[in-house]
């Protein structure tokens, strides 16, 4: 077994009284394919940005690489080895297309403005919006936002890509598109944390599934036995609700 | 009876004393609105010192008047140095204090206006917290506060007139100076006036025009 990419290790957050997390454990090895699901609340996205260190947990720790996010004294440099694509998006609108996306890369990274351009252009072209480089993110679709914003990400090369429901603010046409540019990422052996409710996507792609709720892993299985025979009653009834049969 | 005479002769005086007034508006612009873009992103911050540090520095000064500031630069600070500073330093000192506080509240309102989701974006990936404030939220925060920052300095140049309590020559200063010399008040201040005026409501135009483009 290789060593693990991400090492959550019975990461705990509260706020105030609201136990956000309550002891999370996690693995995620290269290449590997993660869907998290669970009602809201459950403390999926909570999750993800405690694993880049957006969100400061009280108790455990992740390691990203080895490295511990509690105790490190360069989260900038750590984060560039962790993509994240929001549910909203997050271009900034003040900015074109490539300029959001080689902003990183020039200022975080060091790279020359040309060379950033060029890696830009390359991802703009692997989601399929290399025409839009220079327009304002208002200008463009939702779903060729998002698949910006998936571009501003992976320019960055990072080891890992999290995406925090990228397709919940979405209309329903233009869904499609977007899960097409991950699951291309996913052929190619991105590894990916992706918290989603499109379970279609998540039978493609993932290797593993969990079920989240009340800041707990509630189940953790392959799909097979996840949508197959999932074990405990929380995770049936969650199932039953979201994929709605007629 | 009036007579505009006395402000033909005495326009050359009155230019220099508009000059001198917006010279002080624009020193003390050019200072105060980068030091209150420093306080408003110290109020922020996580860090509870500077946070709080930088609410009491806005709310000491937000709650004093622009003269007593003026006061403590001009009469008390040489006196308890025993430094002799010229007017125009403690002058600008004051302000630029006195006015950074207004400024910070104002960039405050536009930093927050903009969400900590672009924060978020921008830390994700990799731009320190310093980078993410510079390249992402202070852009789109100018852009929503430009209105409220061009008022600011409407405010600024009117308040550059209390400099008449330390006899510093701006164009009111110069114009009652003026006035008492050749009698001629009623001219003297209606003409001031007209000046105030013309600046400030250019100034207010332009912010509207700003507010308009805004709201596109």
């Amino acid at each position: 077994m290789t060593d693990p990419i991400v090492s959550i290790r019975n990461v705990g957050l509260r706020f105030d009284r609201f136990v956000a997390l309550d002891g999370v454990s996690l693995d995620v090895t290269p290449g590997q394919k993660i869907v998290i699901c669970g009602p809201s609340g459950s403390g999926k996205s909570t999750l993800l940005r405690c694993i880049n260190g957006l969100e400061r947990f009280q108790s455990g720790d992740v390691f990203v690489d080895g490295l511990s996010v509690r105790t490190c004294k360069d989260l900038p440099k750590l984060r560039l080895n962790i993509g994240m694509v929001f549910q909203h998006f997050e271009l900034y609108p003040h900015m074109t297309v490539l300029e959001n996306i080689t902003l990183a890369p020039i200022k975080a990274k060091g790279l020359t403005k040309l060379r950033a351009e060029e890696v830009a252009r390359h991802y703009l072209d692997r989601v399929g919006i290399l025409d839009q480089a220079d327009k304002y993110p208002g200008r463009l679709s939702g779903g060729q936002q998002q698949r910006a914003a998936i571009a501003r990400s992976l320019a960055l090369e990072p080891k890992v890509m999290m995406f925090d429901e990228p397709t919940s603010a979405l209309d329903p046409e233009m869904i499609s598109e977007v899960l097409q540019v991950m699951l291309d990422l996913a052929r190619d052996g991105m590894t990916m944390l992706v918290v989603t409710h499109e379970m279609g996507f998540a039978r493609e792609v993932a290797d593993q599934m969990i079920f989240m709720d009340r800041g707990r892993i509630v189940e953790q299985s392959g799909v097979e036995s996840f949508f197959g025979a999932p074990k405990a009653d929380r995770t049936k009834e969650f199932l039953e609700k979201i994929l709605v049969k007629f | 009876m009036i007579d505009w005479k006395v402000i033909v002769a005495s326009y050359p005086l009155l230019l220099k004393g508009l000059a001198s007034s917006l010279q002080l508006t624009a020193i003390s612009i050019a200072f105060s609105f980068p030091l209150g873009g420093l306080i408003a992103v110290g109020r922020v911050s996580r860090r509870r010192w500077l946070s709080f540090a930088c609410a009491a520095f806005v709310n000491i000064l937000r709650s004093n008047p622009l003269i007593l500031i003026l006061f403590w630069f001009y009469f008390l600070i040489p006196l308890l140095t025993g430094k002799n500073v010229n007017d125009l330093t403690s002058i600008i000192i004051a302000f630029v204090i006195f006015f950074s506080a207004y400024f910070a509240e104002i960039i405050r309102a536009g930093i927050q206006s903009v969400g900590y989701r672009q924060i978020q974006a921008g830390l994700s990936t990799g731009l320190n917290y310093a980078q993410t404030m510079r390249f992402i939220i202070m852009p789109q925060a100018v852009r929503a506060m430009l209105p409220a920052l061009v008022t600011q300095c409407i405010v600024v140049f009117q308040g550059t007139t209390v400099v008449y309590v330390i006899g510093y020559s701006d164009l009111l200063h110069t114009a009652s100076q003026i006035a008492e010399r050749t009698v001629r008040p009623v001219e003297l201040y209606v003409t001031v006036a007209v000046m105030y005026f013309v600046v400030c409501y250019a100034g207010s135009l332009l912010a509207q025009q700003f507010e308009r483009k805004a709201a596109r």
